[in-house]
């Protein structure tokens, strides 16, 4: 017999009697089970829809219930997702809520209005001295705009715009050297100058040196600013400085409010009435709307903070 | 042909089979590509490469309806054989016997196949008057293909 004619014979015997074997067994199940398995890790359809479902109808019951639980975990998994991204943009709400309401009871001075922004850059080598914002001189943000953060619902005095461009704008904050605002302290009733430091403290410099400074004491704006409402806070006495019998005044250290440069958000009052987008707040609510209790302001801090050379 | 690209053109073959059948059957009739390779293979290079390939599709397509696992092995196995034997008798090498070979080979594999079920699942399994009929000349089709392949696969380094 020809040598292909006998290995084709022999092939033929041994396959023909491979595949009767195969026949012969009960195979149906686990191939079926295999199969499934194999389909559900490399055809996407199997993750949408009914045909899906419909295609594992057939395969033993212990598969169906490991794939679909499967299944149902990829669907949990995708719900979970969805579910923790409308919890972020939900807390995003409450916090946005949250500002408006301190917003709410900051007394703007008339013929201003607020106008959120987001920080879009800071400045490593100037980490104290200023950061960019998204708005410009398109959203009505002109130059020596005060700029405020928000904490646990209060608002406080972040700086103030230095530099206008058409979308953005450039935050001098009060801790930049070059920085000063007119201020008082709450308890004891004296005006002074913040200055910044350069560093993540202020100085209140110009205190009058009868005055009795105490540690804690809180530092708001005072109500001579030409660029700040009154009545904002600014921080709290960390240290009183001793004095310098060379000096006629006084000074103290003071810790912001809060840290200008962790901050996501800041509120800008801008001029009212401008071309764009409208106004945030409503006008100037009533002084008796302010949260905080305003001590009694003497004609001479006036007169002193009048004189007091604040800005750049 | 060596061994790699032997395994490419099982694993090619069976998937494209599978995927075809899936997604892109037209009223329900999808060519049998490794019935064709298997006649290619056959009328080319003899009964037992050709049983070779035609047992593993054979599996590959059991797995796809294990309802009678081993029946297309076996039905892939005879058709190999029976077309590697016909060659000595009929020249299959050009297209047109090529091709009246894979139209009997597929009367023959839809009969074998009912045999079978007959056999083993105690019915004839008949696949329809439209697939029997149609199916032969669809899988007709892909005789160039099949041999055009087989010709790549052969000029290759």
């Amino acid at each position: 017999m020809h040598r292909e004619t006998k290995v084709s014979n022999y092939v033929l015997a041994v396959f023909s009697a491979l595949s009767l074997i195969m026949l012969s067994l009960p195979l149906s199940a686990p191939v079926r089970a295999f199969k499934a398995c194999v389909v559900y890790l490399f055809d996407p359809l199997v993750y949408y829809g009914d045909k899906g479902v419909q295609r594992l109808a057939d395969m033993p019951p212990g598969v169906a219930r490991l794939l679909s639980a499967d299944m149902e975990n990829v669907r949990l998994q995708a719900e979970l997702r969805r579910t923790q991204w409308q919890k972020a943009e939900l807390e995003s709400l409450r916090n946005e809520n949250r500002r408006l309401s301190a917003a709410l009871g900051l007394t703007a001075p008339v013929g201003r209005s607020a106008i959120w922004a987001d920080v879009m850059e800071r400045d490593p080598l100037h980490w104290y001295s200023n950061i960019m914002v998204n708005v410009g001189s398109r959203q009505g943000v002109a130059l020596n705009a005060p700029v405020f953060g928000e904490k646990d619902g209060e608002i406080i005095v972040i700086g103030r715009v230095t530099e206008v461009r058409s979308d953005t704008s450039i935050v001098l904050l009060v801790t930049d050297e070059l920085s000063s605002i007119a201020v008082y302290l709450s308890s004891a009733g004296v005006d002074g100058l913040a200055q910044g430091q350069g560093g993540p403290r202020l100085r209140v410099n110009y205190l009058p040196s009868e005055a009795a400074l105490t540690k804690g004491d809180l530092i708001y704006t005072s109500q001579t600013s030409a660029t700040f409402p009154g009545d904002v806070l600014v921080g709290r006495v960390t240290a009183v400085n001793p004095s310098d019998p060379f000096l006629t005044f006084q000074s103290v250290e003071v810790q912001p409010a809060v840290n200008s440069t962790s901050l996501n958000n800041v509120m800008i009052l801008r001029p009212e009435g401008i071309a764009g987008e409208p106004a945030a707040l409503p006008p100037a609510a009533p002084a008796a709307a302010a949260p905080r209790k305003k001590p009694a302001v003497k004609t001479d801090e006036v007169a002193r903070s009048t004189t007091a050379p604040e800005g750049r | 042909m060596n061994h790699l690209r032997g395994a490419f053109l099982l694993v090619a073959a069976a998937f494209v089979q599978w995927w075809w059948s899936t997604h892109f059957a037209f009223w329900g009739l999808s060519p049998q590509i490794p019935l064709v390779l298997t006649v290619a293979i056959a009328a080319r290079q003899g009964p037992a490469a050709a049983m070779g390939y035609g047992f593993v599709w054979g599996l590959c397509l059991d797995s796809l309806r294990p309802e009678l696992f081993g029946a297309n092995a076996l039905v892939f196995t005879l058709i190999g054989y029976g077309t590697g034997t016909v060659r000595k008798q009929i020249d299959l090498a050009d297209m047109l016997s090529q091709c009246v070979a894979v139209v009997m080979m597929t009367w023959g594999y839809f009969l074998m196949y009912g045999m079978l079920g007959l056999i083993f699942a105690k019915s004839f399994i008949w696949v329809g008057w439209a697939a029997f009929i149609c199916d032969p000349f669809y899988n007709c089709l892909l005789v160039p293909f099949g041999a055009g392949l087989w010709f790549w696969l052969r000029a290759r380094p």
